[in-house]
């Protein structure tokens, strides 16, 4: 993903304790200014934790996938993401579309791992 | 905590003891802190307001008199706005840098994610959102402030300010993103008609609506700044702010708000410009992605608007510009 799950669950945890736990201590007093936006915070960090569960039991084998299909084209450097996508970006800038549908893939899978309806053009 | 600055600037404002009532933090808009809150003065005057201000640590003042001055230009016209009240560049009046607005009452904004954000009014909200896009690249951009600029400089511009930002923040290997901008530098659109001035951010949820059809204010104009109005209507018609519909924001079929904009614009739409401008703009979606991240991979921020911001759009916007790749 484009977070670094260790990074996200840091920042989830940090939020929580920053900005709602605060605000829980604020129940019963409904003008206290930042008890809305912690709020907002504390169900957008619930959205992210559901995401990240996910993607901690799912991307082991989207990364297996990934890998395995890039190995022909790439060798060694289709293990591991980074190393992957800087190998196909350097075939992509050399002209070598061959790159291009691997990415596609990867693509697809990372954005189907959130559960969401595919993007729909606007034409 | 804004309010004894509120209270302390309002009461030499109006010329008498002022008190906040009511006042919240809004959730989301992470650039800015925006509270909304009641001033009451000891004469009976009340008034609903909007503070956006900086985060205490920003040093942005010339985005924020930018910002204030779009408003500015629009309060009154025939494209809906806030009423804007005062704006300070420095700490004095809000504890950072900020300016107030009247609130408009009432007012609702689409979800990202909710596929039914303007219901059975989507198509008359949509050709008030369309029109008034146009109305704005109608207008003469010295009028808001923006900056003169060449007409030959107007993609050229864009492309190095992402290209730039991109530079700034990457934090590991972005494959689609860079072959999207090799492409967007080889493949420049011709010169706009006219320099016009670009909301920057103009979209589904960065407006208000009152729930029964009728378009009430133009939001969030932080981005503003001056180019060519393709620009803006790319964005706007960009899948993401589809709610997952296939209409322009979520709203109109895309030749119905290709002809409302053309309408109230004056513009035509250049079909070279057009292709340039809805890669450009799915190269702007990923790198501001990018962007969020990276304030959350560095600790500037914890806000999980930009945990949700460097996943969720970025993966789809990571999806539609590969594929987009493809057709080229």
């Amino acid at each position: 993903m484009s977070l670094p799950l260790p990074a996200l669950l840091h920042a989830v945890a940090t939020a929580l304790g920053a900005e709602v736990a605060p605000a829980l201590q604020l129940l019963g007093q409904p003008e206290a200014p930042d008890a809305n936006y912690a709020g907002g915070t504390a169900a957008t960090a619930a959205l992210i934790l559901g995401i990240a569960a996910a993607e901690a039991a799912n991307a082991p084998a989207r990364e297996a996938a990934a890998a395995a299909a890039a190995q022909p084209l790439v060798g060694d450097a289709a293990a591991g993401r980074d190393a992957r996508c800087a190998a196909l970006g350097a075939l992509l800038l050399a002209g070598d579309r061959r790159a291009l549908p691997l990415l596609v893939g990867q693509a697809q899978a990372e954005y189907a791992a959130l559960g969401l309806p595919p993007p729909v053009p606007v034409a | 905590m804004p309010a004894e600055h509120l209270a302390r600037f309002l009461s030499a404002q109006w010329g008498e003891a002022v008190t906040i009532a009511g006042l919240k933090r809004f959730h989301g808009g992470s650039a800015r802190q925006t509270y909304r809150f009641d001033a009451i003065g000891t004469s009976g005057r009340r008034e609903a307001l909007v503070l956006r201000r900086d985060p205490p640590s920003s040093l942005i003042e010339t985005e924020r008199l930018a910002e204030y001055r779009a408003i500015q230009c629009f309060a009154g016209s025939a494209v809906p706005v806030p009423e804007p009240l005062f704006c300070d560049q420095g700490p004095e009046s809000f504890g950072s840098p900020g300016f107030l607005m009247r609130e408009v009452a009432g007012g609702l904004a689409g979800g990202l994610l909710d596929p039914e954000a303007y219901g059975t009014h989507a198509a008359t909200v949509g050709s008030q959102f369309f029109t008034a896009l146009g109305r704005i690249h109608a207008a003469d951009p010295a009028a808001a402030g923006v900056p003169a600029m060449a007409l030959a400089d107007a993609a050229p511009a864009r492309l190095a300010h992402w290209r730039d930002a991109f530079a700034a923040d990457q934090f590991r290997p972005e494959p689609v993103l860079e072959d999207a901008m090799a492409w967007l530098a080889a493949n420049l659109p011709p010169p706009p008609e006219r320099i016009s001035i670009v909301h920057g951010d103009y979209r589904s949820g960065n407006f208000l609506h009152d729930g029964n059809g009728r378009l009430l204010a133009i939001l969030d104009w932080e981005m503003v700044h001056p180019g060519d109005a393709h620009e803006d209507l790319a964005w706007a018609c960009d899948p993401l702010w589809s709610h997952f519909s296939g209409l322009a924001g979520g709203m109109l079929p895309l030749a119905d708000a290709i002809a409302r904009w053309e309408a109230a614009s004056g513009l035509t739409l250049n079909p070279q410009s057009w292709r340039w401008w809805r890669v450009f703009a799915q190269v702007q979606g990923l790198v501001i992605w990018i962007s969020a991240a990276r304030e959350v991979i560095d600790g500037r921020s914890h806000d999980p608007v930009l945990m949700f911001a460097g996943t969720i759009p970025y993966r789809f916007h990571t999806l539609t510009l590969a594929q987009t790749l493809e057709t080229l």
